[in-house]
């Protein structure tokens, strides 16, 4: 090829790189965060480019609650997905918008069907005192309990320890933890002596049980049964502007984005 | 005569004398475009070794020792450190990572190396004929394979397998302190060393096949028999192409991640020989495995800090891996063949 | 004398010794031993082999189907239900090509440059210390260095800005550019090879006929070590196709070939997606696909591809000793 074609050639296939950056395009929003939300936001998403298909696109990355916190703390993602509620741990500046409401549920291997257990019982279990399974009424293995939490970024997690074991206990150390609600799920429902907890989108392959009598399920969330609930947030860094504001709008009050939340999850009245 | 082609050459085509690029200019260029893959490395350096600093700071020594409780438990509270900088969380004490980067890699190696070195041997040696023209399709296709594909094979056959080795009730008696699994420091290794096998094997048969016959030939003819020929002369002229094998395989050890993550248990602890038949199932998470498992976390300031201060260790670590080879093949030089 | 007195009886000679006298029946214990361990190391080898092959195999036949190769995956944490894995093997191949488009130049021109050139000579050493460098550097802290730099601003026109003016760094861009790395030592390894091996009566000949040192290169010795140059593209090629750790951290992990800016051919390359590695490790225990049977299926194909590539090299090699005799 001749020096000129070739150069002429570089010059193109960089202008092609660079301008579109400048030209006017869809914005994108990028998103990271929660495990839990992550398949939510990912239904909204689609919902949204359906029935706004020129607003704006999408990325959408899991990593856990407080990496999304801090991710749009920093300005690097547009909303940050929570699954807790703010704490004073964290930046400051941020913007917390609610968008639906989900259950956490503990769950055991589907060889291990155990309907429910009490409080205490959870609280003995997830704390280490009762470590075999021979100790605990209506268990269907035995041997050792295999324990298995999140890891410390998780808003499960906080989830879980906030509302079934309160604010003095702690979950033993020295448990594995798992990266995501997908990989709790896959850990408990190969291991038959396993017990964890996961967001209630999660319960496919694996036994859910009960809190106190009150089963696990999306029904006994909605009307306010089963007590293990908590909230979904959109962060964002100030109040929205621009293009996520317009998709906070849509999201928390459009009919079409209610219909997407109460498919798998509890809509905001 | 040269003045006629010249001209001839020149004024056939007329343009061409413009576009023709002269050594001095291709030189430059040329030399240019080589020396940014010195920019490249460079600036991999500083990035890592600047980004890291911060982790090693904080923690002095003490970094690479043992203490403050579980590697595991001090990870999660360098990720939930507060979010001002002045308030972060650093402290770590890496050894039970240090120790099992080193079991793993060192283990691997050992066995890899006496695995490769029969193997090269019985290739070049003592294997009959149709049975070598098996054995080299298969030394390379074992070298092209995946390593997620290891991994595969690793967690879910023969990571079952292994499982079934331990007694449920051993495992309860130390679910305090560390679960046991058929993910552990034994399949680690194993699958390890057969992944850097290959590469061992293909240097070492490259350097004994370059052995001058004359060497072998006049062993023969004093009488010396064929298993003593090749060891005593084939192999140890070949040792600068162990050396170089052998640090070939251990960076390949170091930094293998993927399948490392997969089967090695993903808890991070330092198997303790002391603990007898258990040792062998106790679970490792090397170096590698830990910033994979954690790279969500690259952009959480303290936590992503002490994530690039593992690389930091393991980037130094191949870098001295590498001298340190070179190193050793300084005095062997003498000896011929190719080095 | 006379013939009569061959009548004696002569004993027939006795036949040539054509085996080698040497079995290893006259062995001391001690070496006949180390044979034996010989012997089972060549054995174990074939083993090994034969039980991986056969093992993939086996798992592929189970769960590999045709529609699996066809069809597009779920858009979804859950991959258990329906869905194949077109897309991440679209993507396999477009980061072997971005890869290799950007590692073949740079390798041909350092591997050039060392061999015809190398001066300063402590320029030459550099280079050559730093091709090693990277060679023996893990991949895993490659991708954490691209990540590191594709994301500043600078770069943002590799993969896409987001709304709050981040830069996202995850593309097929990023991520082909950081894996060319990988593949950059096995091309300026066998490409300095294959020109060390050129004679050098050609360039002689070359020079002897007034054409100048780059032109030589250009049209006489890069023709020549084209199965060289190939050879250690495919070499490239396989490292790249078999490599996981650059594409977990660089290319943004999505089921599907999610597309950026841009027009159409560019976008797909600045937007993210995944390859045949990281979805065999996403849907495998350790990941969050929960589909080990298709993580089975994408393995078989992703072996299938390594073998088909390692035998092309082997292929090349073979030609290359077949052919070119002119050089010689």
């Amino acid at each position: 090829m001749s020096h000129r074609t070739l150069t002429a050639a570089v010059v193109a296939v960089t202008a092609l790189l660079v301008l579109p950056a400048t030209a006017i395009t869809k914005d994108t929003i990028t998103m990271s965060g929660s495990t839990s939300v992550y398949p939510l936001a990912v239904g909204l998403a689609k919902s949204y480019v359906k029935a706004f298909p020129d607003r704006a696109s999408f990325k959408i990355l899991q990593g856990g609650t407080d990496i999304g916190i801090n991710d749009v703390s920093k300005g690097r993602v547009t909303i940050g997905l929570a699954s807790r509620d703010p704490e004073d741990a964290d930046p400051g500046g941020l913007v917390f918008n609610k968008v639906a409401r989900d259950g956490v549920c503990v769950i055991t291997n589907n060889k291990n069907k155990i309907r429910t257990l009490s409080a205490t019982q959870i609280q003995n279990i997830f704390t280490g005192k009762i470590r075999s399974w021979s100790k605990v009424p209506g268990a269907k293995v035995k041997g050792a309990i295999s324990l298995f939490t999140r890891t410390a970024s998780s808003g499960t997690a906080d989830a879980f320890q906030n509302i079934f074991l309160g604010t003095n206990k702690r979950i033993a150390s020295n448990t594995p933890a798992k990266a995501s609600n997908g990989l709790m799920r896959q850990t408990v429902s190969s291991n038959k002596n396993a017990i964890g907890f996961v967001s209630l989108d999660f319960l496919q392959g694996v036994n859910a049980v009960g809190y106190a009598g009150v089963s696990c399920t999306l029904r006994n969330s909605k009307s306010g049964q089963y007590k293990g609930v908590r909230n979904f947030w959109m962060v964002t860094r100030g109040k929205a502007d621009g293009a996520a504001a317009t998709y906070l709008d849509w999201v928390q009050k459009s009919e079409a984005a209610r219909k997407v939340v109460s498919s798998r999850w509890i809509a905001l009245k | 005569m040269a003045d006629s082609t010249t001209g001839a050459s020149a004024s056939a085509q007329p343009g061409r004398a413009s576009r023709r690029w002269s050594d001095a200019r291709a030189e430059p260029v040329l030399a240019g475009i080589s020396a940014l893959v010195l920019a490249i490395i460079g600036a991999m350096v500083i990035f890592v070794l600047v980004s890291a600093w911060p982790s090693f700071a904080h923690n002095g020594l003490g970094w690479f020792g043992s203490g403050g409780g579980p590697v595991d438990e001090q990870l999660r509270a360098i990720q939930r450190s507060p979010a001002e900088p002045s308030n972060y969380v650093y402290e770590l004490h890496a050894w039970p990572l240090l120790f099992g980067t080193l079991l793993t890699t060192g283990l691997a190696l050992i066995f890899g190396l006496i695995f490769s070195l029969l193997s090269a041997v019985f290739i070049v040696e003592f294997a009959p004929p149709p049975l070598r023209r098996l054995l080299e399709p298969i030394v390379r296709l074992l070298a092209a394979v995946p390593s997620v594909i290891y991994g595969l094979i690793g967690i879910l056959a023969l990571g079952p397998l292994l499982d079934g080795l331990i007694s449920e009730q051993r495992k309860e008696e130390v679910i305090f302190v560390v679960p046991l699994s058929g993910l552990n420091l034994t399949l680690a290794t194993l699958i390890l060393t057969i992944m850097i096998t290959p590469i061992m094997i293909a240097i070492i048969v490259n350097a004994l096949r370059s052995v001058p016959r004359s060497w072998t030939e006049g062993a023969a003819a004093l009488g010396v028999n064929r298993w003593r020929t090749i060891w005593k002369i084939s192999v140890r002229a070949a040792r600068p192409a162990i050396i170089a094998a052998a640090v070939l395989a251990t960076a390949r050890a170091l930094g293998e991640a993927i399948m490392l993550s997969m089967v090695s248990g993903s808890f991070g602890f330092a198997p303790n020989p002391l603990d007898g038949f258990s040792f062998f199932f106790e679970p490792v998470r090397p170096l590698a495995a830990t910033i994979i498992d954690n790279a969500e976390a690259l952009s959480v300031k303290p936590l992503g800090q002490t994530i690039y201060a593992f690389a930091a260790v393991l980037l130094v670590s191949s870098a001295m891996l590498s001298f340190a080879g070179w190193a050793a093949k300084q005095p062997m030089k003498k000896y011929a063949g190719r080095v | 004398m006379s013939t009569a007195g061959a009548a004696a009886p002569r004993a027939p000679a006795p036949p040539l010794r054509t085996r080698p006298r040497d079995t290893s029946a006259s062995w001391p214990l001690l070496d006949r031993i180390g044979l034996a361990f010989c012997w089972a190391a060549g054995i174990a080898l074939c083993v090994i082999a034969a039980t991986i092959l056969i093992y993939m195999a086996i798992k592929g036949v189970q769960y590999l189907r045709p529609e699996l190769l066809f069809s597009r995956p779920e858009v979804a944490v859950d991959q258990s239900g329906t869905g194949g894995f077109l897309d991440p093997l679209a993507g396999t191949l477009l980061i072997v090509t971005v890869a290799m488009a950007i590692a073949l130049p740079l390798g041909l021109v350092v591997a050039v440059w060392l061999t015809e050139y190398g001066r300063p000579l402590g320029l030459a050493r550099a280079v050559e210390a730093g091709v090693e460098i990277i060679a023996g550097t893990p991949s895993i802290v490659l991708a954490i260095f691209g990540l590191i730099v594709f994301q500043e601003s600078f770069f943002g026109f590799l993969s896409f800005e987001a709304a709050g003016g981040s830069v996202f760094g995850r593309s097929f861009l990023t991520a082909g550019a950081t894996m060319s790395l990988i593949a950059l030592p096995l091309v300026v390894g066998a490409t300095r090879e294959a020109l060390q091996a050129v004679p050098n009566h050609l360039r002689e000949a070359s020079f002897a006929l007034g054409k100048t040192r780059i032109s030589t290169i250009r049209r006489v010795l890069l023709p020549a070590v084209r199965p060289g140059i190939a050879t250690g593209t495919v070499l490239g090629a396989g490292r790249v196709i078999g490599d996981t750790a650059i594409i977990v951290v660089l290319l943004g992990a999505t089921a599907r070939l999610e597309a950026g800016d841009g027009p159409t051919g560019i976008d797909t390359l600045r937007g993210t997606g995944s390859t045949l590695t990281s979805y065999v490790y996403n849907n495998s225990p350790v990941g969050e696909g929960n589909a080990p049977e298709k993580a089975y299926a994408a393995a078989c194909v992703l072996l299938l591809i390594a073998i088909l590539l390692n035998s092309l090299v082997t292929r090349i090699a073979k030609g290359r000793r077949g052919g070119a005799a002119w050089i010689t």
